[in-house]
């Protein structure tokens, strides 16, 4: 394909036709993978138009149930924007879970040692470490990848495992909370907290994550970077031959993708935890892949995909509560949604 | 901590019998891995498989009774997650990289649904471990027979059937239209080597592979089954890959590196005394993992991509003549 026809392709937004096949083809594989939840619910001895209404009950009955699922949906976002953009231009980050501990660390640090007395501006030196330190993490996979083509896939993951561990060890030994015997890092100074709405008890960034959603819309369809993104993620070589320097986007993707998951660690750390715990993250980062698949890399996309799996996952709990089914078919679910995805936009595109 | 404990001549040779005995899984993995590369195909489902491998055997193994069966159950599961990747990548051609990452999120769902549905609650259900096996003569060959002579059934299955693999794919028609497709789909397909049909089997090959590896991981060494027992083994095998240029005995020698670093933080925590103990036992925990990237990188940057499979990745389409 030559560099105009591509170009032509991306300026001209796709068909509403188009759009509409692989809206539905979402929708599709979210009823079946229902369906799937559902028989596994069977499986499990239970009913499931009553698991699946406790579910509901449990995420949406009570202003408590909806914040804490709006607590699981701002991680989910956040990283999902980032995931988003990063595999929009082919660039496989799936360490978002890493860089969400290495965000989380350098957020904890600051808030813990900073002296007492700058108020609401030690939280912002705590995010910002946060985010640079995220940023950080996933630059080394950008720069190896760029730089010397070391499959992005590999490091990434594979460098989430030393992330947790470097995490682990700072809670275990220099940072741990004075005669705490387990795993327990010291405690945030209470001036670093973030606020929590009333009612609700939902901390404050769930502000930042829902204007971090036409952000990065605005990013990825009206800026030159969103545009070289977009262009090198079509075709790679047409990219390159318009001048598009591939090195420098992806070492770009991962920044942004590393530091929002930094950011999303850093808002763990400050509105939920208030203390350096490894128990921050319930997976976020790779059930982030899921959103920003499911959300078809698109930051509306992944606002929705998030919120269906934040309410998948904190209904879970009531419901396993309730109908005595297993937590785990809601951590089952979003795997299966990707490989019916996979299927069903095939299916809706043809062949 | 003593570190002669760890380094002294008899611990010494413990740590080497548990080395090769931990590299099995990651090696077993590694060389289907190897497999399904050089025949073009990115399979990043590898964790996925040898988890489910894992909890299939585990399960086949506690009710049934027996490691032979429980070890068919994994190589089965393998297989049949082999089957689901190569439907996705090469019959229906959608994007490899995410093929195999909602494989591994399926497994990771599906086992932890599985086994909580069956042991949830309750005491953690073991295996009786198997009786190593001395092999006569060889085992007392001073060093190198209690290291490689003096383990279990499972071993000497994996090592029989990682060299077995090896020789498929330097020694048979089938490993040259392996090379062949992942070099050169379209020259292969002119000669009459069916692209998707030798994908289809190389992708059975390694998922068969990866089940095994579970199966030896939880029946030939941990004897438990509990989440996310695999450790990202998968992944580190896809890396040996990388690391071992796609030549099948590049990679088991990854392999044993990888099972020495796992065996010696193992032995490093026990030693030193865990939790409570000085020594930052996280900085060995994270010794395998960073060991790995560092070779892998360091074979990248030193030798270049030559060796990868020109058409790594890259789904196969036939040329149509209109």
């Amino acid at each position: 394909m030559s560099v105009s026809q591509a170009t032509a392709r991306i300026i001209a937004p796709p068909q509403l036709s188009r759009r509409l096949r692989s809206l539905l083809a979402s929708a599709g594989a979210v009823l079946l993978s229902l369906v799937v939840g559902g028989l596994l619910i069977v499986i499990a001895g239970g009913d499931p138009v009553d698991a699946y209404r406790a579910l509901l009950d449990g995420a949406l009955g009570t202003p408590y149930g909806i914040g804490q699922m709006l607590v699981l949906a701002i991680p989910l976002i956040i990283i999902g924007l980032g995931l988003a953009l990063a595999f929009r231009g082919r660039v496989y980050n799936i360490g978002a879970e890493g860089q969400l501990f290495m965000g989380a660390l350098a957020s904890g640090v600051v808030a813990i040692l900073l002296p007492a007395g700058f108020g609401p501006l030690l939280i912002g030196a705590a995010i910002v470490a946060g985010v640079l330190v995220g940023a950080g993490w996933g630059a080394i996979v950008g720069v190896l990848r760029a730089r010397w083509g070391v499959n992005e896939v590999i490091t990434s993951l594979l460098l989430n495992f030393v992330a947790i561990l470097i995490f682990t060890y700072i809670v275990r030994r220099p940072l741990r909370a004075p005669g705490s015997p387990d795993l327990q890092g010291r405690a945030i100074q209470p001036e670093a907290a973030l606020p929590a709405l009333p009612d609700l008890a939902v901390h404050i960034g769930l502000f930042l994550a829902l204007a971090l959603v036409p952000l990065a819309a605005y990013v990825m369809a009206r800026t030159p970077f969103g545009f070289r993104v977009r262009m090198q993620g079509f075709n790679a070589e047409a990219a390159q031959t318009a001048g598009v320097r591939s090195g420098r986007i992806i070492i770009g993707l991962m920044l942004i993708s590393g530091g929002l998951a930094g950011l999303a660690g850093s808002l763990q750390i400050l509105g939920v935890a208030e203390r350096l715990d490894p128990g921050i993250s319930q997976g976020y980062g790779f059930t982030a892949i899921v959103v920003a698949l499911l959300g078809r890399l698109n930051a509306i996309g992944v606002l929705l995909a998030a919120l269906l799996i934040a309410l998948l996952q904190s209904g879970g709990q009531a419901m396993s509560v309730i109908e005595g089914v297993p937590y785990a078919i809601v951590i089952a679910i979003p795997g299966v949604f990707v490989v019916f995805l996979l299927i069903a936009d095939r299916l809706a595109r043809g062949h | 901590m003593d570190w002669s404990e760890v380094f002294g001549p008899d611990a010494l040779v413990v740590l080497l019998s548990t080395s090769v005995a931990f590299a099995m899984p990651t090696a077993l993995a590694a060389v289907g891995e190897t497999v399904a590369e050089r025949a073009g195909v990115l399979n990043l489902g590898l964790e996925g498989m040898l988890l489910s491998g894992a909890l299939a055997s585990f399960l086949v193994a506690y009710y049934v009774g027996s490691v032979a069966l429980g070890t068919l159950a994994g190589v089965a599961i393998g297989v049949g997650l082999g089957a689901l990747m190569a439907f996705l990548s090469v019959t229906l051609k959608t994007e490899q990289i995410i093929n195999g990452i909602a494989i591994v999120l399926v497994a990771q769902g599906i086992t932890i649904f599985a086994f909580e549905k069956l042991f949830g609650g309750g005491d953690q259900p073991t295996v009786a471990g198997i009786p190593d096996i001395d092999v006569p003569l060889l085992h007392s060959i001073p060093g190198v027979g209690p290291v490689l002579f003096e383990q279990n059934a499972l071993f000497y299955v994996s090592v029989a059937v990682a060299l077995g693999v090896c020789l498929l794919l330097f020694r048979t028609r089938f490993g040259l239209s392996v090379s062949a497709v992942g070099e050169s789909p379209a020259a292969a397909e002119a000669m009459a080597v069916s692209v998707a049909r030798t994908r289809w089997l190389a992708l059975l090959v390694c998922g068969g592979m990866a089940g095994l590896g579970g199966a030896v991981l939880v029946l030939g060494q941990l004897n438990v089954f509990e989440e996310d027992v695999s450790g990202g083994r998968g992944w580190i095998a896809i890396a040996l890959v990388i690391f071992g240029r796609w030549n099948p005995l590049f990679v088991l020698g990854g392999a044993f590196l990888f099972g020495f670093t796992d065996a010696l933080q193992i032995r490093v925590q026990a030693v030193s005394g865990g939790i409570a103990s000085t020594v930052p036992t996280e900085i060995f925990g994270a010794l395998p993992y960073a060991v790995t990237l560092i070779v892998m990188v360091a074979a990248t940057v030193w030798a270049g991509r030559d060796a990868q499979p020109a058409a790594l990745g890259v789904p196969f389409r036939k040329e149509v003549s209109a």
